[in-house]
């Protein structure tokens, strides 16, 4: 091969010059034929995590619950009394700029066949969504298309979308993000399957739709930047089909649950390629495998293309011989074929046959354990924006008009014409919707309440990784504390940029240690998750975004409100003083800087007391996590439109903009008269936090009491400004 | 009130609330078996028959039009003639329409999205399935603005045919309507089967179910 013509196939196959030398290492020859496809979808960034391996592998990860961790298609942990989850978030970035309803739709099927290839029947979805600036360009359509791909995939399949997070900013214009996460549940009789194949002599069995050409070379897209040339890159995306995912989950669930399968695993990324020689590499076994006896939409398709095909709604499975028919039989009453395309052998090689000719014959280490890895370049962490004391620049308006525009705005807004379009009861678990602060479903066979909720806040990871990685975690694992729960383990789906640089690098290396340490803090392990690097269109990149997601637990359903429950209940402030900001109102204005630092040990204690607190108290108290906006926001979604709040100025907020200002952390806790009292609450919380009264609630308005002047709104004026607020922004979606 | 009353569930592919009325028929004593969409059987082995929501199908052509043509049906159309008890959810009303065992069609929603909430409904006619005024379920669909015409919207008036109706309509039905009945044929738009339990946000749903009692 000339030099050019060398040039030109590492340009088509994405490999670099140094893989390139690897590759030659590992086989002591150059590679040949369909094995450039080979490696180039096993070691793209995407399937061998070449640029964050390193670092991974330091995070907190273990606790007594934890069943199955990463190197399976989803984590699992176990619930006791025989119940236990699986659980895993997954990013589909790319595919949703370039095709939002099908990009979105198919991150759907992905993440969910993760799931029920564990054996798990999938109970709950959730999504977390990054767009840009709602006037930047094509971001309405964006924002339409994904919305409508999240509804049509996951309603259809039957699996409902509980819980969300939606954020805009300009960082995001050309590069959205779309997570979604899945949720499955195992009763004590369901067991928990691997993708471990084993048994020489067992059958390779294809099981779902037919092969066809789309999504070839998606694992290889997904891992670089977008060019002006991405929009031709459609025909890369693939098409998901929810109704044939729906047969696909009653059929598998119903081989596992029979037992007769050994192994399973989806094709996910790299299709038939990462999902046959990642089975075996794992059991330490080989495969012998005939592509050309693969269900093909396209007769005409050659063997590289059936490789890296990255259709949707296909599996590949592991089974004794004699289990073939049984197995054969419960596709087939749900409409599928089962169709065996190789077996099992004991020598570590995977066999790829073409008609009569061998194709490749590798040992499926050297694509999956021998993948490069990278130790990128980055610089220790130096707080950018930690001041000794915040700037008092911050502009004000007077309080109402303040918050008028605060809950209007795009990220304050209602997100309902989003979760609207999700079916939120399908299942019949569900106990609090997208509506409230914080999902919850019921547990089938112990009655036990299970919550969903999401973080990663990606204000606080401009304002600073370390402390955004932290607040990933304490964030999420607040909102659900102040509900009763206790956090259990993690997923996460880390959303960067380039890797190649430093600067990216090194807000990796920091975030992955602010949430490592704050996991470990209480005890709440990562147990799977995913990484996007490249999130990068023409040198931009976006603001790094860690999201996560949390899963926890409480014993019955006795859940602490939302909203204030009557008139005169007493409203007090838990404040654990760790770090202050202007927050989002202050990264309107440009004013980029905290104060303090994360103390780990005091946040997770605040955790733990708060979930004891809410689990005792339960109905009786109101409780929400003050967040984004400060306290004056957080007041008013405490608010009904009949039942607002009228309270003091004082030392947790002595001027207008203190109101504004974002604590963390803080909570806000309502009680009928004399149920609570601050020596009580001090008492609980201990000499860490600070507890106020600030007043009651009262009927309808929503007041702020200083000595001389009071400053006040109408409860239903600020609901509707809230409700209609996501019509300013896009006109067209409402 | 009869004793542990045999409830047909009937599955397509793609049902996906199948699973969700076989537990409602357990907490209500209500004894539920599923009918599979190929499989024939004998109507008068059965109480009730209740038709599940969900995708049948996937919805794909129309929704309901592909399951209302399943082998089952044939039988299911004998237990309508004989007047057995038929209560078809969602896209169980949608194929018990398309089936004409109902009038009238559902069309996509007025704003061409799936809406998910709870409505209040306004209880227009006697049945064994609510015996309040005014009821309380979560809708989820995305087909649900039912369709009649004038002269149809008259008949069914006529016939004391409009069962449930909307106080704020949320998808554009003709006349708010969210469901309607024939002597032993019922069809409505909104779930019971998700408002069984005040944990759920609600536990109308429970009176629904115990209509299969009486």
């Amino acid at each position: 091969m000339s030099d050019m013509e060398l040039k030109d196939k590492l340009k088509t196959y994405r490999i670099s010059q140094s893989e390139y030398e690897k590759i030659n290492e590992v086989l002591g020859r150059p590679p040949e034929g369909v094995e450039w496809a080979l490696f180039s979808a096993l070691w793209s960034e995407h399937c061998s995590y070449k640029s964050s391996r390193v670092h991974l592998k330091n995070l907190f990860s273990k606790s007594k619950r934890v069943l199955q961790s990463f190197g399976e298609n989803a984590g699992v942990i176990d619930l006791d009394q025989g119940e236990k989850v699986a659980f895993k978030m997954e990013s589909h970035n790319h595919p949703s700029f370039i095709e939002p309803y099908q990009g979105a739709a198919t991150g759907v099927g992905g993440i969910l066949r993760d799931i029920f290839t564990m054996g798990a029947r999938p109970i709950a979805l959730a999504n977390y969504l990054c767009f840009g600036n709602p006037k930047a360009h094509r971001m309405s359509r964006l924002v339409e298309g994904v919305v409508a791909g999240i509804s049509g995939y996951g309603n259809c399949v039957g699996v409902p979308t509980i819980t969300g997070q939606t954020e805009f900013h300009s960082s995001y214009d050309t590069n959205i993000l779309v997570n979604a996460l899945a949720v499955g549940y195992f009763g004590a009789k369901d067991p928990v399957v691997t993708s471990v194949a084993s048994g020489e002599g067992n059958l390779v069995v294809y099981v779902g739709a037919k092969t066809g050409r789309d999504g070839v070379h998606g694992a290889s897209m997904a891992s670089e930047s977008f060019d002006e040339s991405s929009e031709s890159k459609r025909p890369t995306v693939q098409i998901g089909d929810p109704f044939f995912e729906k047969l696909l989950i009653e059929s598998c669930l119903e081989v596992i649950r029979k037992d007769l399968v050994v192994a399973i695993q989806d094709m996910g990324a790299a299709g038939i390629t990462s999902s046959s020689f990642e089975m075996a590499s794992k059991g330490d076994v080989g495969f012998e495998i005939h592509l050309d006896e693969v269900p093909l939409r396209d007769p005409s398709m050659g063997p590289e293309e059936i490789l890296l095909s990255e259709s949707q709604e296909r599996m590949l499975l592991v089974c004794t011989p004699e289990n073939l028919k049984p197995i054969q039989e419960v596709f087939s009453r749900w409409g599928l074929d089962a169709h065996p395309i190789g077996k099992v052998i004991s020598e570590r090689r995977v066999i790829l046959h073409w008609h009569k000719e061998v194709i490749s014959d590798l040992d499926p280490h050297v694509l999956t354990e021998n993948a490069p890895m990278y130790e990128r370049p980055f610089k220790p962490w130096a707080y950018p924006f930690k001041k000794s004391e915040l700037s008092l620049s911050l502009e004000i308006k007077e309080l109402k008009s303040t918050l008028m525009s605060q809950v209007k705005s795009a990220m304050g807004t209602s997100r309902r014409w989003i979760y609207r379009q999700y079916d939120q009861r399908v299942g019949a678990k569900t106990a609090r919707d997208c509506d409230s602060s914080l999902s919850v479903q019921r547990l089938p066979e112990s009655g036990r309440a299970l919550s969903l909720v999401l973080g990663c806040r990606p204000y606080m990871m401009r304002l600073d990784a370390f402390l955004g990685g932290a607040d990933s975690i304490f964030e999420p694992a607040l909102q659900m504390a102040v509900k009763g729960f206790e956090p259990l383990a993690v997923t996460d789906c880390l959303n960067f940029g380039n890797p190649e640089k430093s600067e990216i690098m090194s807000e990796f290396v920091a975030s992955l240690k602010g949430m490592s340490q704050a996991c470990e803090s209480l005890v709440s392990p990562i147990i799977s998750g995913n990484v996007s690097f490249y999130n990068e269109t023409e040198g931009k990149n976006i603001t790094s975004t860690p999201s996560t997601g949390l899963v926890g637990l409480k014993e019955n359903l006795d859940l602490p409100k939302d909203h204030f429950q009557n008139s005169g209940d007493e409203i007090f402030l838990v404040r654990l003083p760790l770090v202050s900001t202007w927050g989002l109102a202050g990264e309107a204005q440009s004013l980029k800087e905290f104060v303090g630092e994360v103390d780990f040990s005091k946040a997770s204690k605040f955790v733990k007391a708060w979930t004891q607190f809410a689990a005792k108290e339960g109905g009786s108290l109101s409780t929400r996590l003050v967040g984004k906006y400060g306290l004056g926001y957080a007041l008013f979604r405490m608010s009904t439109e009949d039942l607002g709040a009228r309270v003091q100025f004082g030392e947790w907020a002595q001027t207008d903009r203190d109101w504004v200002k974002e604590n963390l952390y803080e909570v806000l806790v309502s009680a009928p008269q004399g149920h609570l009292n601050v020596q009580s609450l001090q008492t609980h919380f201990g000499n860490d936090v600070k507890v106020w009264k600030l007043g009651e609630s009262v009927p309808g308005q929503l007041e702020f009491v200083n000595q001389d002047r009071s400053q006040s709104a109408l409860t239903t004026d600020v609901w509707l400004a809230y409700e209609t607020g996501w019509r300013e922004h896009f006109e067209k979606l409402s | 009130m009869k004793n542990q009353p045999k409830i047909g569930v009937l599955r397509f592919l793609g049902t996906n609330c199948d699973q969700d009325i076989w537990e409602a028929c357990l907490a209500t004593n209500l004894q539920p078996e599923w009918v599979w969409y190929q499989d024939h059987f004998e109507p008068s082995n059965f109480d009730a028959f209740i038709v599940p929501g969900g995708f049948s199908y996937g919805d794909y052509l129309r929704s309901g039009a592909l399951a209302a043509k399943a082998p089952s049906m044939k039988d299911l159309r004998m237990a309508a003639d004989k007047g057995i008890p038929i209560v078809g959810i969602c896209n169980g009303f949608q194929i018990l329409c398309e089936m004409n065992l109902l009038p009238g069609v559902l069309m996509k929603n007025r704003d061409g999205k799936f809406i998910d909430e709870w409505v209040d409904l306004e209880v227009c006619s006697e049945s064994p399935y609510s015996s309040a005024k005014k009821v309380r379920y979560p809708i989820a669909h995305g087909d649900g603005r039912y369709f009649v015409t004038n002269e149809e919207l008259k008949n069914l008036q006529d016939q004391d045919q409009v069962w449930l109706r909307y106080f704020d309509n949320p998808n554009g039905s003709t006349f708010d309507i969210a469901g309607v009945k024939t002597k032993n044929v019922f069809g409505l738009m909104p779930h019971p089967e998700r408002a069984l339990f005040d944990w759920m946000g609600g536990s109308d749903g429970q009176s629904f179910f115990e209509g299969f009692l009486k």
